[in-house]
């Protein structure tokens, strides 16, 4: 595995895209927050900002804009590492230089865990720096105490880094790869989901991919919305988080299995 | 001892209806030159795609080693069609990827990038390389880890005259290191040159496969003229050791056995009162064989 992962490390390191990407991740990422401030404004019950900014909130807050941050900057990142190796033919090149295919989609699905398991460790070091310098007496237990968000952010994160992987190694044109799991993410998914509603109902519409993975962390005001919703109707617009990590493991599981059989099965 | 390092049996690949290989046939010894020969679009890329396992084959199969390929593919170093390298990484950056790829200590480049000439511009990136450039530093590459097999596709393929030269030498010196080289290209030339052995592929069927003398034969090639050529082709045809006598245009050209001398051949005729008046004798040529082989009139 440390074999693999320092050879994607090499093939990477001076990339210009995966550097800018990367960077802007990780400056975006906690600036994101700041975007709490403009709720001052509003005297209409909504939160104010200091729910942005300290525990225990800052866990669902935090991971909602990394929610965004991941499926955009490194969701990228993780494509461009598929494509940019069919677009300038390295892959056949590794292949030919004595990787398996076996050992060549590892490396991608190593790198992949590896990106989700840095972002959420970058998302747990934010979360309690910020929130030990706002929170008015924080103590080590309100600081962890957070509905197991680290997890939920970690499956997230992978799941957006396997879907990404899944459409690079199907896809294999950096442009068009981008483009579909961009508009899949925003725009088709939600039109199979009304469609869905529309011809069938109601039932299972939340059961897709995107929307398991995002519900994982899912946008906060949402979610107090859904339970004031819950209380006097039969209908949640959120999975709960268990569903939401069961479905998300399940769909981890399915990009891992198509992009295998998509490369292993293919000429290169 | 020769050991059989490739051997291919029944090997072919469709696309559709198109068939790119047709039950290919043919095996490689451990120091041999293999060059598989063959017009462009013969298969010959597609042959060495499927032996290093970036192409499936529709049915057939081939072994390294007499064996699997995946139990010896860091035994093999190769170049397929155009140099494939990292375009923002440098010469030895992306030698390391394949240092690493190939599971070899870790090691400085100085030997091979002498070899190749890419010394003086090492820490330049791949995109700033020119053509030859690159294909050197892809031969580097296939040397990486001490390969018992190397495998070029049309090495020369884009280069100027100096570049091929370069290449070339650079080939010939591998060669005289005992490595078992197969190389595919075509051209005729460049096959004779360089190679032992050589087979020829003509839309994906095996037409011809054996050492380069044997493809080439000893035969010598005649071209006469005389001002009485009826007299000249009863001459020739009586003559011992000539044979495939045939008339193009106002020579007679014809093959004779190797041994066979041209000054002697010339007394003979004048004492038979044919006064010859054209007498060329040179070697059959890998491409006058490949002609007939593959039945073109022309090749590339």
């Amino acid at each position: 595995m440390l074999k693999l992962l320092k050879l994607e490390f090499s093939k990477f390191k001076k990339s210009t895209v995966v550097i800018m990407l990367s960077t802007m991740f990780l400056v975006f990422f906690p600036f994101s927050l700041a975007v709490g401030k403009i709720f001052d404004n509003f005297r209409t019950g909504l939160p104010t900002s200091d729910a942005f900014f300290q525990f225990t909130t800052i866990w669902e807050y935090l991971g909602y804009a990394g929610n965004w941050m991941v499926f955009f900057f490194l969701g990228v990142v993780m494509i461009y590492m598929v494509t940019l190796e069919v677009t300038h033919k390295t892959m056949r090149q590794s292949i030919i230089a004595g990787l398996s295919r076996n050992e060549f989609f590892l490396s991608k699905l190593y790198i992949a865990l590896f990106i989700s398991i840095l972002a959420t460790i970058y998302y747990t070091i934010i979360a309690l720096t910020i929130g030990f310098i706002n929170t008015p007496n924080p103590t080590i237990e309100l600081a962890i105490t957070n509905e197991w968000a680290i997890p939920r952010f970690f499956l997230m994160s992978f799941g957006y880094m396997t879907f990404a992987m899944m459409v690079g190694f199907i896809v294999r044109s950096s442009g068009l790869a981008v483009f579909l799991y961009l508009s899949f993410v925003l725009m088709i998914e939600k039109l199979i989901r009304y469609g869905h509603m529309e011809l069938i109902g109601n039932k299972f519409t939340k059961f897709y991919p995107m929307k398991s993975i995002g519900d994982l962390m899912p946008l906060p005001l949402l979610k107090m919305a859904d339970y004031i919703k819950t209380k006097d109707f039969d209908f949640s617009l959120l999975l709960s988080y268990k569903t939401a990590s069961i479905l998300s493991i399940i769909f981890i599981l399915m990009f891992v299995g198509l992009s295998y059989i998509s490369f292993t099965k293919r000429d290169l | 001892m020769q050991m059989e390092v490739l051997k291919i049996e029944n090997l072919s690949k469709n696309y559709g209806p198109i068939k790119a290989l047709n039950n290919l046939n043919f095996t490689v010894q451990s120091g041999q030159i293999m060059g598989i020969l063959g017009p462009n679009g013969s298969g010959k890329t597609t042959t060495l795609g499927i032996i290093l396992g970036i192409l499936k084959q529709s049915s057939g199969q081939f072994t390294w080693f007499e064996n699997r390929y995946e139990k010896h593919r860091l035994r093999i170093g190769s170049i397929l069609e155009t140099p494939n390298f990292f375009p923002y990484l440098n010469a030895d950056e992306n030698l390391d990827i394949i240092r690493q790829i190939k599971g070899v200590e870790k090691r400085t480049y100085d030997d091979l990038l002498e070899l190749v000439k890419l010394k003086g511009r090492r820490k330049s990136n791949f995109q700033t390389y020119s053509l030859g450039m690159k294909q050197r530093l892809a031969i580097a590459a296939t040397l990486i880890g001490d390969p018992d097999v190397v495998i070029f596709d049309e090495p020369t393929n884009g280069l100027d005259p100096e570049g091929i030269a370069e290449v070339r030498r650079t080939l010939q010196q591998i060669a005289s290191q005992g490595k078992t080289v197969i190389m595919a290209s075509h051209i005729l030339d460049e096959v004779e040159k360089i190679c032992s052995h050589v087979t020829i592929i003509k839309r994906g069927k095996l037409m011809a496969s054996g050492n380069v003398g044997s493809i080439l034969s000893t035969d010598l090639t005649l071209e006469l003229a005389a001002a009485d050529m009826a007299g000249l082709t009863r001459f020739l045809e009586a003559y011992g050791g000539i044979r495939n006598i045939t008339k193009s245009g106002s020579i007679i050209e014809c093959n004779a056995v190797e041994s066979l001398d041209a000054a002697v051949l010339n007394a003979k005729a004048y004492q038979n009162n044919i006064k010859l008046t054209h007498l060329v004798s040179r070697k059959t040529r890998l491409e006058e064989e490949f002609l007939k082989i593959t039945g073109d009139k022309k090749v590339n």
